[in-house]
């Protein structure tokens, strides 16, 4: 598997509900692939560890889920951000932004 | 918050109150299936998109645990099992279970019960009060060192002085008629300064309590009362208009102010108020004069002081003894040497708590003594059903539960025991709680105590408290017998019970010890309490109280004046004694042996010289001629009070005991000696023989007696006495008629045989007496039990052994003999660390005194028997039957072992 990179901890709740953001509401395989996609397939996701990760999501009450109609016509449960995901989407990515923003005057070649 | 959220989530999924798992099965089927079809979709076989899917997902069971993880809090996913688990072990062995849970039942009730009454006598004096920690008792210290009320200047003087309190007030328990004339009945009041409520900071449940402006010393002032929630719902229909209407208290119309709140009982601990009057009206409603409450003389009030906030009680005690030095000097004529001081409120001489403080905590002591045995009891039913359950725990270690885990278990199980234990226990307390309301003697009193009796919150979290330690002392050794299982012991054993069990029997040995030695311990301290008591009531109170009913009068609540009072008993009198069958008539102010304190008066007697603190406050009684002649008291000297002495004479009669006469006229004749009291001279007219007075093992104590006529006044108690030729309460309904007709309006309250009445002064040590032989008797049985239960199981594993034995030519006889030295080893061991700890509690408990009088008079619960031999020596002895007879029947049955089937047992 050389090459991917497995996700980071506690990245994968922000990658998921960003994902939720773009995208609207996803069942967890179509969640999966699509994180797998935006990545440019650069991580491997363990789809195992995914579920208990939306569980705790809709847990904090950050996403809720019900059961519908895949695109095939499969029965599958979908995933959709609340009020309070997408308040803790905005807050978590400002947050990210500014910790790598940091990070990366630190990393940057000396001199500049 | 959202982790709070996931938390509770979380735990309701714990509890199976959401459905996610099954709900998560079919989410992965959805997402196994459209993983298998992209794989298809991308060429592979289905079988390969299968694989891959599982791969991705990283296995099928792995995905669910990971899921059923976070859908419940494992830790406590795990207690539930346990629980679950417990619950079926307990109902798949009802018996054990049941005997176990009301062996803990017994032994948490008594500590729940007990602790309900230390909790509301000694802990929390005081309900209904604002921030009671700052309030603390005033009392007034004699010349002598003793505790007195106070009087109303002297707390004039400390209300308007002292920088330290937030406030002081007084407050007199008084009894009360409410009612028209033909109607009355009898309700317990206080009689209180105005600022009374705004010192204890009482709240009103409905209307208003004493304004400032009723806080006045103006006698005769105020016509208003404070009413209990309790009396407002039992007597006024929890009237929400009563407020401005009036009651009709000792025959005067006084306005409803206002009803107390509910938790709010009044000023003495464990005893119900239900009124509250300004002391003020008491020139009114008793007809006292109004000098009396000028006179720093009258001791009477009882003090309670609210200390200021951040101020210790060492220094409110310091800045109220310098006011109340002070005050003794510049009113040296009545309070000479005379002091005050501030006492916690549980250490108040007043009330009930003098007399039950001492045998409260003994009790309290017992209980959690008999709380031990049924722990050490239920420990070691516990470990022999651990040891028949090894099968079961072999094979769960052996499926790989670790140590920890099945010591979890066990602790969980007996934590469950002794809740449901603690559950019955505090079902039985409301009911064993009225136990002490039928201990107490019959007496004005006893009506007021036990307000409630329902278990509070601080009641619930101490049975709570010794639920969990009762799990953990009874749960301990079961787990660490657990903790040491060894699995490849167990299973070479291959089911033999050989020598595996060794040590664990040691440890139940030694239980089974403790047991026999704390069943030791409160079977000596029973012997003692009995004893003591046995001993107490055997000695001659020096009257005869047989064959005398006792009844009071309040007649001051009929509105009579002094002199209608004195001329009531006399007619009274009269009419009695021409009754047949009544061989005499007596009036006094106080009782003796009674319930209440003594009052005193403080003499100066001719040609008596005291010492500089000498204490002259000397007991005394005023009666009526007929008292001492109906009690049997003989005179050894002079004479008794005749019809002469009811005039008011310059000079007045009295007559002394032997005690008061070996004190201060040592030698000489006290004859016509006189004595200075109550502001004029009395002369002494004879001598009376010694008698008990406040407690039966009192030693003679100086006292005297004035005549009813010349000393009695308003504020003074009536206690009339009846001679009868046979039983004393037959002649109760000739004393009714006789007072009605006199007046109609006179009832005759708490009528009782004196000799019952005298079994008040008894009453500590009859509670010591009484519940420790109830709980050593539980003792003993839970002992006989606990020694039976391992003697049993004993015989039981060495069937085999046994059975060897006697193939190889042991007796039925040498077997009997091997199973019982067994069991008497154990005893013996128990007996002899019983002894100590017997010997050594037994003097503590010498120690521990009672009193129902702030003067100082106290009386101890043993008396000086705490090491009589012959009760050590009967307990051991007793103690051994009952352990010869619990290993008896285990001998029996191990006598009887056929060898034949012992061998081919297993």
């Amino acid at each position: 598997m050389g090459g991917k990179t497995d996700v980071w901890q506690g990245t994968l709740a922000l990658m998921v509900l960003r994902t939720l953001e773009t995208i609207g509401p996803q069942h967890g395989y179509g969640l999966a692939r699509r994180i797998e996609q935006t990545s440019g397939d650069r991580i491997q996701l363990n789809y195992g560890t995914l579920y208990p990760a939306l569980l705790k999501l809709e847990q904090e009450g950050y996403v809720r889920s019900r059961w519908g109609a895949s695109d095939n016509n499969r029965k599958a449960k979908f995933y959709e951000l609340t009020k309070a995901g997408q308040r803790y989407v905005r807050k978590a990515t400002a947050e990210w932004e500014e910790t790598t923003a940091i990070l990366a005057r630190f990393l940057a070649p000396a001199g500049e | 918050m959202p982790k709070l959220r996931a938390f509770w989530l979380r735990i309701l999924g714990a509890l199976r109150m959401n459905h996610k798992a099954a709900d998560f099965d079919a989410e992965l089927e959805s997402h196994i299936a459209m993983a298998v079809s992209a794989g298809e979709r991308n060429g592979l076989s289905a079988e390969e998109a299968h694989r891959q899917a599982l791969i991705q997902l990283g296995g099928m069971e792995q995905a669910r645990q990971a899921y059923r993880d976070r859908v419940t809090l494992p830790m406590l996913e795990n207690i539930l099992r346990d629980i679950r688990f417990a619950l079926r072990q307990m109902l798949h062995n009802p018996g054990f279970t049941a005997v176990v849970i009301l062996t803990l039942a017994i032994g948490i009730g008594a500590c729940a019960t007990t602790f309900t009454w230390v909790n509301a006598v000694l802990l929390q004096p005081l309900s209904g009060v604002a921030d009671p920690s700052r309030l603390a008792v005033v009392e007034t210290v004699t010349a002598g060192g003793a505790f007195v009320p106070n009087s109303y200047p002297d707390f004039q003087d400390f209300r308007d002085h002292l920088k330290l309190f937030d406030g002081i007030a007084v407050t007199r328990p008084a009894a009360f008629s409410v009612g028209r004339e033909e109607h009355t009945e009898r309700v317990w009041g206080e009689l209180v300064s105005g600022n009374f409520f705004a010192v204890l900071g009482v709240r009103p449940e409905l209307g208003r309590l004493f304004l400032p402006a009723e806080y006045g010393d103006a006698p005769g002032k105020y016509p208003i009362v404070v009413v209990s929630d309790r009396y407002w719902r039992t007597h006024l229909g929890a009237d929400p208009g009563v407020v401005g209407k009036t009651l009709r208290i000792n025959q005067h119309e006084l306005t409803v102010v206002g009803v107390a709140a509910p938790a709010f009982h009044g000023s003495l601990p464990a005893i119900a108020f239900d009124m509250w009057i300004p002391y003020m009206q008491q020139p009114v409603l008793n007809g006292v004069p109004t000098w009396l409450l000028r006179d720093r003389h009258n001791r009477n009030m009882l003090g309670i002081g609210r200390i200021r906030q951040g101020v210790t009680l060492a220094q409110a005690r310091q800045e109220l003894k310098a006011l109340a030095d002070r005050m003794a000097i510049a009113n040296a004529d009545v309070s000479k040497g005379m002091s005050a001081t501030l006492l916690r409120f549980d250490q108040s001489p007043h009330g009930p708590q003098g007399l039950l403080a001492g045998p409260l905590r003994i009790l309290m002591g017992v209980s959690l003594l008999v709380l031990l045995i049924v722990c050490v009891n239920v420990a070691n039913l516990l470990m022999a059903r651990a040891t028949s359950r090894e099968k079961e725990f072999s094979a769960r270690l052996a499926l790989g539960a670790g140590h920890a885990r099945l010591m979890r278990q066990v602790l969980t199980e007996s934590l469950l025991l002794s809740l449901c234990g603690a559950v019955l226990g505090i079902a039985a307390t409301p009911v064993l709680s009225r136990a002490l309301k039928l201990l107490m003697p019959p007496g004005p009193m006893s009506l007021l105590v036990g307000g409630n009796s329902h278990p509070s919150v601080t009641v619930l979290g101490f049975t709570a408290g010794i639920c969990v330690l009762a799990a953990l002392a009874a749960g301990v050794f079961p787990a660490l017998q657990v903790s040491r299982m060894s699995l490849s012991a167990r299973l070479n054993d291959a089911g033999r019970s050989g020598m595996a069990g060794r040590r664990r029997n040691r440890l139940r040995s030694v239980l089974v010890a403790a047991e026999v030695a704390l069943a030791l311990v409160t079977l000596v301290g029973a012997g003692l309490f009995a004893r003591g008591f046995e001993q107490t009531i055997g000695i001659d109170p020096g009257f005869d109280p047989n064959h005398v009913l006792l009844s009071q009068l309040y007649l001051s609540t009929n509105g009579y004046t002094l002199e209608q009072r004195k001329e009531f008993c006399r007619r009274l009198e009269e009419r009695m004694e021409s009754e047949p069958g009544v061989l005499g008539f007596a009036y006094s102010d106080g009782v003796p042996l009674g319930f209440e304190p003594s009052w005193w008066e403080d003499l100066r007697i001719e040609g008596y010289a005291p010492q500089p603190d000498e204490n002259m406050n000397i007991f005394r009684n005023v009666i009526s001629p007929g008292y001492l002649p109906l009690m049997h008291i003989p005179i050894v000297e002079g004479r008794n009070f005749t019809e002469a002495d009811n005039e008011v004479p310059d000079v007045g009669s009295m007559i002394v005991n032997q005690a008061f006469v070996r004190r201060f006229f040592a030698g000489s004749d006290p004859i016509g000696k006189k004595v200075h009291g109550w502001g004029s001279w009395f002369r002494i007219v004879g001598v009376a023989k010694d008698s008990k007075y406040h407690y039966l093992t009192e030693p003679a104590t100086p006292y005297f007696y004035v005549p009813f006529r010349q000393v009695y006044r308003a504020d003074m108690n009536l206690a009339i006495y009846v001679r009868t030729q046979g039983d004393p309460e037959s002649i109760l309904s000739t004393l009714r008629t006789q007072a009605r007709a006199i007046d109609p309006n006179v009832t005759i309250y708490d009528p009782a045989p004196l000799k019952e009445f005298i079994g008040a002064s008894l009453y500590p040590q009859k509670v010591a007496a009484s519940t420790m032989a109830v709980m050593g008797g539980i003792a003993i049985l839970l002992a006989a039990v606990g020694l039976y239960a391992v003697m049993a199981f004993w015989v039981a594993q060495r069937t085999q052994e046994i059975g060897i034995r006697m193939a190889l030519g042991a007796q039925p006889r040498d077997v009997l003999h091997m199973v019982v030295r067994k069991g008497l080893a154990v005893t013996a061991a128990g007996m002899a660390l019983g002894m100590i700890c017997a010997f050594a509690l037994a003097r503590i408990i010498a120690s521990v005194s009672y009193t129902d009088s702030a003067m100082g008079a106290s009386a101890n619960l043993l008396g000086d028997r705490a090491t009589d031999p012959i009760i050590y020596a009967a307990a051991a002895v007793f103690l051994c039957c009952i352990a010869l007879l619990a290993c008896w029947i285990p001998a029996r049955r191990a006598a009887a072992v056929d060898p034949m089937i012992a061998l081919r047992a297993d």
